[in-house]
This record gives C-alpha cells, sequence and structure tokens, in this order.
C-alpha cells in the first residue's frame, strides 16, 4: 500500500521507505493552510494517484477528505504510523528532496513556523472586533481626560470669571466661551453662537459685568485657551468615536448591539477580548463582566454575588427599581449572549431574540412590582456588611462557601451571618439586640412573633428610621451599584 | 540567605567549567544570574548585557522569568543544557524562551507554543526572529494534535500556562511530545485556578495529580520573586 504524507513543505507518496513521487510546495505556508482548510485542488497529486490506482493511507484528516472527494481509495494510517512519521520529520522532508539535508530541513521548519504564526497575528489583528474594542476604550480614556481638563480649565478661568462655573453646566459652552477671550469681549453674539437660550444670554451678559473675578494676563489666557480648544477637539473626536463605534457594532454584531445597545455591547466586547469568546461565554459570566471584584469577594467570603457589572449600563436595568434589576441583568445576559453566538456563527438579524427579552422584562416588572421585605431592607444591610467587611477578610477566605454551615462558630462574629436564617432562630434572644439587621430576612422570621409586627406597618417599632428612608430614594441606592 | 550565597559563588567558580548552563555573573556589586547570549548584541527584554572576557551574557532577572526564580530559590534539577529539546507551553513574550533559547544552544531546539496573538506578536518581533533555536507554533495548548512543525520527542516540558486546567493540558501535551524518562516543570499559578483555595492546597491536589504518570522531584514557592506562585518539577514514568 502506498502512503502519502504531508509535510510543512509539500506532500510525498512513499511506498514503504521508498519515495515513489513528491510535490512540493512552492509557497509552503500558504499550500499548507489551504489542505489543512480543505480548499486545495492538488489537481498533480490526484492525478498520480489515479494512474497508479492503488489504495493508499494518508497521514492527515484533511488530506484524506480531500482525496476521499476526488474518489480515491484511501484511508487514515494507523497511530503507530503517524507517531513515527512525527517521529521522524525531518528525514522525511530530506528523503522527499524538500531539503539537502537534515540541516536544512529544520531550518525550512522554522520558517515555515515563523511564517505560519505571523499570518496568524496578521489574521487576528485585521479582526473588526479588535478595532472596536480599542475605539470604545479610547472613547472612555478621552472621557476621563476631557473631564479632568475641564475641571482645570474651570479652576484657571475661574479666577477670571468665577460666576460662570455655576450658571453653565456644559462643558462644551463653558469652552466655548472661553474661546471668546477675556471678560470684557464677551459679547450677546458669543453667549449665543454658543448655543445658550435667550433668558440664559441675559444672564450671562449681566453677571460677565459684575463679576468678582480678577484679571487674567494675555498669556495666561493663551493657555487657557489651548486647553479649551483640546476640550472641544476632544468633544468632536468623541462624538466621531461614538459613531463609528454604533456604526461598526451594528454591522459585525448586529444581534448584540440590538440586545444591549451598540455602547455597552461594545463594553462587554472590550472585557471579552473578541467577539468570539464572548459568544463561548456563559450568560452568567456576562451578567457580571465589569464586576469582578464584588464577584471574587463573593467567591472568597461568601457575600452576596453581585447583580450586574456593565450591565448596569443598559437602560433597562438601569432604569428599572433596584429589586428587578437582577433579574432583569439575568435576562438580558442570557438574550446577549444568544445574540453574540448569532453574530458569530449565523447570520442577519434576528428580531425575535429582543422581543422575548421585551416580553420577559414586561413579565419581571408586573410580577414583581412591589418589592418584598427582603428588597426594601436590603440596602442597609449591606452598609453595614460592607463597612464591616475588611476586617472580617482574612479568616474567611480558605473556607470559603462552607462557612455557612458551620453555623456555631459564625454567631460570636455577630450580626454578619444574618443570612444564614434557619440556624440562628433557636439563638434568639442575642438577634433582638442587634435589632434591625435581622428583619430583612423576610419570612423565617415571622413565626416568631414580636419583631414581625414590623412588616406590614413595617418597623414600626423603629419607626423614625424607616421614615426618612422612603424606598424611592433612587440616588442612595443607586451607588449599590454592582453589589447588593 | 546564607546558603543562597554559598551557591552563587559556587556557580561564579563554574563559569571556567567546560560546559554550563547558567552563570553567576557580577553586576553593580552582586551576583546576577546570567545565560551567555545566543545572538550577541541582541536583547529582549532590556535585560543588561555583560562582556567578559569576550563572551557576552545576558542577565537574567527572577522577577520576570519563574524559572531564574526557582534557581534562585535552589532549584536543584536543571535538566537545560547543550542541544536539549524543549516543549514550551505558555511562551507569552518569550523572556525565559529566550535564556532557555541561550542554554540550548545552536543545535537544542525550544518548540516555543503561545496561543494569544497580541503577546505572539512580541514574541515573534524580539524573540523567535532572532534566534533559529525557536520553532514558534501559534496553537491552543488544549489541542496538541494540531502543532504543525513540532518532531519527534522533547527532553523537557515547560509549562506556564495559566489556566484552571492547566495540570491537565501538561499532562496531555507530555504523553504526547515527553519522552520517557524526561523532565517536567509545571508552574503553577495558584491564583488562577482557583482563588477560593488556599495556595498550598492547590499546590498538593496538582502535584497529587501527577503522581500517577510522574516521579515527582521538588516543588519551590517562588516567594519573594512571584507571589502565590510555585514550579514543580517531575521526572516522566512513561
Amino acid at each position: 500500500m502506498y502512503s502519502v504524507i504531508l509535510t510543512e513543505l509539500g506532500i510525498s507518496v512513499f511506498d514503504d521507505e521508498k519515495l515513489e513521487k513528491a510535490f512540493s510546495f512552492s509557497n509552503p505556508v500558504k499550500e499548507y493552510l489551504l489542505v489543512k482548510n480543505k480548499e486545495s485542488k492538488l489537481n498533480e497529486l490526484i492525478n498520480y494517484l489515479i494512474s497508479i490506482q492503488r489504495g493508499v493511507s494518508v497521514s492527515d484528516e484533511s488530506l484524506l477528505a480531500i482525496l476521499k472527494k476526488n474518489n480515491i481509495d484511501s484511508q487514515i494510517m494507523e497511530d503507530s504510523e503517524l507517531e513515527r512519521i512525527q517521529a521522524s520529520k525531518p528525514q522525511i522532508i530530506v528523503d522527499s528532496g524538500f531539503a539537502s539535508n537534515p540541516q536544512d530541513a529544520l531550518g525550512k521548519l522554522r520558517d515555515f513556523a515563523l511564517g505560519l504564526s505571523s499570518s496568524k497575528v496578521t489574521e487576528v489583528s485585521e479582526s473588526p472586533d479588535l478595532h472596536i474594542i480599542q475605539a470604545i476604550n479610547s472613547l472612555d480614556e478621552i472621557d476621563k481626560i476631557a473631564n479632568a481638563l475641564s475641571s482645570r480649565l474651570r479652576e484657571w478661568y475661574g479666577l477670571h470669571f468665577p460666576e460662570l462655573d455655576n450658571v453653565i453646566d456644559s462643558i462644551n459652552g463653558y469652552a466655548q466661551i472661553v474661546m471668546a477671550g477675556k471678560r470684557e469681549s464677551l459679547t450677546k453674539q458669543v453667549f449665543e453662537d454658543a448655543g445658550f437660550p435667550e433668558s440664559k444670554v441675559e444672564m450671562l451678559s449681566l453677571i460677565s459685568t459684575k463679576s468678582r473675578g480678577g484679571d487674567i494676563s494675555d498669556v495666561n489666557l493663551a493657555i487657557v485657551q489651548s486647553i479649551a480648544k483640546q476640550i472641544l477637539d476632544f468633544h468632536d473626536l468623541r462624538k466621531k468615536l461614538e459613531e463609528h463605534v454604533e456604526s461598526e457594532m451594528e454591522t459585525i454584531a448586529p444581534n448584540l448591539s440590538a440586545i444591549l445597545g451598540t455602547a455597552v455591547g461594545a463594553r462587554i466586547l472590550g472585557r471579552a477580548g473578541s467577539l468570539k469568546r464572548l459568544a463561548s461565554l456563559p450568560a452568567s459570566t456576562i451578567q457580571v463582566l465589569g464586576a469582578e471584584k464584588a464577584l471574587f469577594r463573593s467567591l472568597k467570603t461568601g457575600s452576596q454575588p453581585p447583580k450586574h457589572g456593565l450591565l448596569f449600563q443598559h437602560a433597562m436595568v438601569h432604569a428599572a427599581p433596584r429589586w428587578q434589576r437582577g433579574k432583569i441583568a439575568r435576562a438580558i445576559a442570557a438574550k446577549a449572549v444568544i445574540a453574540a453566538r448569532v453574530d458569530v456563527y449565523g447570520e442577519g438579524l434576528n428580531n425575535t431574540l429582543l422581543e422575548k427579552l421585551n416580553v420577559r422584562v414586561d413579565e419581571i416588572g408586573k410580577k414583581y412590582e412591589n418589592p418584598t421585605e427582603k428588597d426594601i431592607r436590603r440596602p442597609e444591610s449591606f452598609r453595614r456588611d460592607g463597612g464591616n467587611f475588611r476586617d472580617r477578610g482574612g479568616r474567611r477566605d480558605d473556607r470559603g462557601g462552607r462557612r455557612d454551615d458551620r453555623g456555631g462558630r459564625r454567631d460570636d462574629r455577630g450580626g454578619r451571618r444574618d443570612d444564614r436564617g434557619g440556624r440562628r432562630d433557636d439563638r434568639g434572644g442575642r438577634r433582638d439586640d442587634r435589632g434591625g439587621r435581622r428583619d430583612d430576612r423576610g419570612g423565617r422570621r415571622d413565626d416568631r412573633g414580636g419583631r414581625r409586627d414590623d412588616r406590614g406597618g413595617r418597623r414600626d417599632d423603629r419607626g423614625g428610621r424607616r421614615d426618612d428612608r422612603p424606598s424611592s430614594n433612587k440616588n442612595k441606592k443607586r451607588k449599590q451599584f454592582g453589589r447588593r | 540567605m546564607t546558603d543562597q550565597v554559598q551557591i552563587k559563588i559556587k556557580r561564579e567558580n563554574s563559569l571556567e567549567e567546560d560546559n554550563p548552563s547558567f552563570f553567576w555573573i557580577k553586576s553593580e556589586g552582586q551576583q546576577k544570574l546570567a545565560t551567555e547570549n545566543l545572538v550577541p548584541g541582541n536583547q529582549v527584554y532590556k535585560e543588561k548585557l555583560i562582556i567578559k572576557k569576550g563572551i557576552e551574557y545576558r542577565l537574567w532577572d527572577p522577577f520576570r522569568s519563574k524559572l531564574a526564580a526557582a534557581i534562585m530559590n535552589e532549584l536543584e534539577y536543571f535538566p537545560f543544557e547543550n542541544k536539549t529539546k524543549v516543549l514550551y507551553l505558555g511562551a507569552s513574550t518569550g523572556t525565559t524562551v529566550s535564556h532557555i533559547s541561550d542554554i540550548v544552544g545552536p543545535s537544542g531546539i525550544v518548540f516555543a507554543v503561545e496561543h494569544a496573538s497580541r503577546v505572539a506578536r512580541d514574541f515573534l518581533d524580539r524573540v523567535a526572529a532572532y534566534r533559529k533555536n525557536i520553532m514558534p507554533i501559534l496553537q491552543d495548548a488544549r489541542r496538541p494534535k494540531e502543532y504543525f512543525s513540532v518532531f519527534g520527542k522533547v527532553d523537557v516540558v515547560y509549562v506556564d500556562i495559566a489556566q484552571p486546567d492547566q495540570t491537565e493540558i501538561a499532562i496531555d501535551n507530555c504523553e504526547m511530545f515527553l519522552k520517557k524518562g524526561g523532565y517536567f516543570f509545571l508552574v503553577i499559578k495558584t491564583r488562577s485556578i482557583d482563588v477560593t483555595k488556599s495556595p498550598k492546597k492547590i499546590v498538593e491536589e496538582e502535584t497529587q495529580k501527577l503522581q500517577s504518570r510522574f516521579e515527582v522531584l521538588q516543588s519551590i514557592d517562588l516567594h519573594p520573586y512571584d507571589k502565590d506562585h510555585a514550579i514543580v518539577i517531575a521526572k516522566f514514568r512513561g
């Protein structure tokens, strides 16, 4: 039986140990990859094999597939044979005439390896998702730089015209005014050009005439103005980047963009590293991308895991009441990962994903319209937990999750263990004096009467404190971002 | 600490010996680790080049290379020498690979596997392009069957990949490419395997996984050069 052996430098046909025919590659990297991708025609080899009319054994799966497609009676070699080929590769290359001696063969193999690796690097660098990641990261960095420069600009120009800082929120407008120069040269026209409404223009002209600011020298003003110029330029660049990310995302990841929006989608993509890798992640990972710190803390100490990381920026999560956010984030992550898979392996925009997500989010909105007892109390309990967290740190770590079931030891470390309901109950007494925090662990408590009265009338006994924290106090809760 | 000083002095003398693998060179008043530069004039990671008696040496930074850190922490087995064939998984930007390439010399060979294309870019530019004894392979170490250009069995397998299942991946590779009685270096980055467990325990567990196929020779904590890292050296039973 003839054996057909694929090497990096060409294909050889052997009869036993004797070389029958060798087909060398003129461009090894390219042709080798063609064979591997089963795209080669290999006409010469095929014609030769047809002419000899014998069954052949083949050293490579892809090559086998090509031969089979051409109706050549072929089979894959046995493992022992493959191993022998692998071991004596330089010799085979010399025998086939692809190289003049083993040293030469080694050199050629190395050139091949270098060429192949380089072509892979080139290929990866060309993938559009990597460019999106760079774009979104630049965007975030420009924001950071522009913000820092803005506060500096306000401070500096504020020496000359301090009142302006309080009146103008938009940094773009502020920078435009700075560009116009000193206070004296700020005419109504300047304010109008900067895009302020009539009423504001009036006020601005008024305060500019009786400002408390000091004079600014021309040299200083020139520098302040170039800072303002930079900020305006950043503003333009930012806009450009934003549009660019948007259009690119919609081309290469239309489904992901539909679920997450282009900006959040791009940031998640950046975290994952590439679209392909994103598509291979579990939804639960996507849900907490960007909350790694909280996640690992949770793994180490058994504290509550984060509900959302970057996904918090998603409009649906952000706008939802706090107690629904975890559920919504989970639903979004689940759909997002399917979307990423469709983007990588499927094609076109699939609207059913978004529709289903909307249905589910509505459902969550209805089903969990009101917070449960637990949800309401949580922020406070976290704050205390959070405060204590650091000094509890170390001891916990190595004992991880199991901690929970060892109630006893826990107790003496007090309040933190709240969440481990059952155990605690029998030690009722201590609980009481630690008051408030316990309450939040809903159900179980109820049957033990007294303290639970507060459900419904809710915290009556501690009345005062509750009242000043109406559940609509969103700003405070927002600080809990990423954690519970 | 006194032990280390002694070793250093001993190694200093071995500079004159016939076929030394690495050297202790005096630099800035201290004995420092170095290898003989295979490509004189070529720097890989801005390390210092020192010429002594007409031979150029590259200082080997234990804070950058875990193998150097292991030597500093009293590594007892050093199978890398002239003509050694090495399979190196997780070449990264090639710091350690370059020193191994120095040691094995022109007739040795290093098959350097790396998956991430970003670091491979630097590796190709700075290391593989200059050193003729390095065979760069841009492949996932999980699929050893797809390494093109690897041939025969190697004398040493060195694994430095930060994956939760790194030990299993390493064993698969050893089975395919390591010769019987060959040496196996496994860098264990405990924090990449499981953040919740204690580093010590992880090293023990990973070592346990080797027992059936390998004879474990030594296990070295890389403190203070790397935190929560260890190297396990083992011999392949086949």
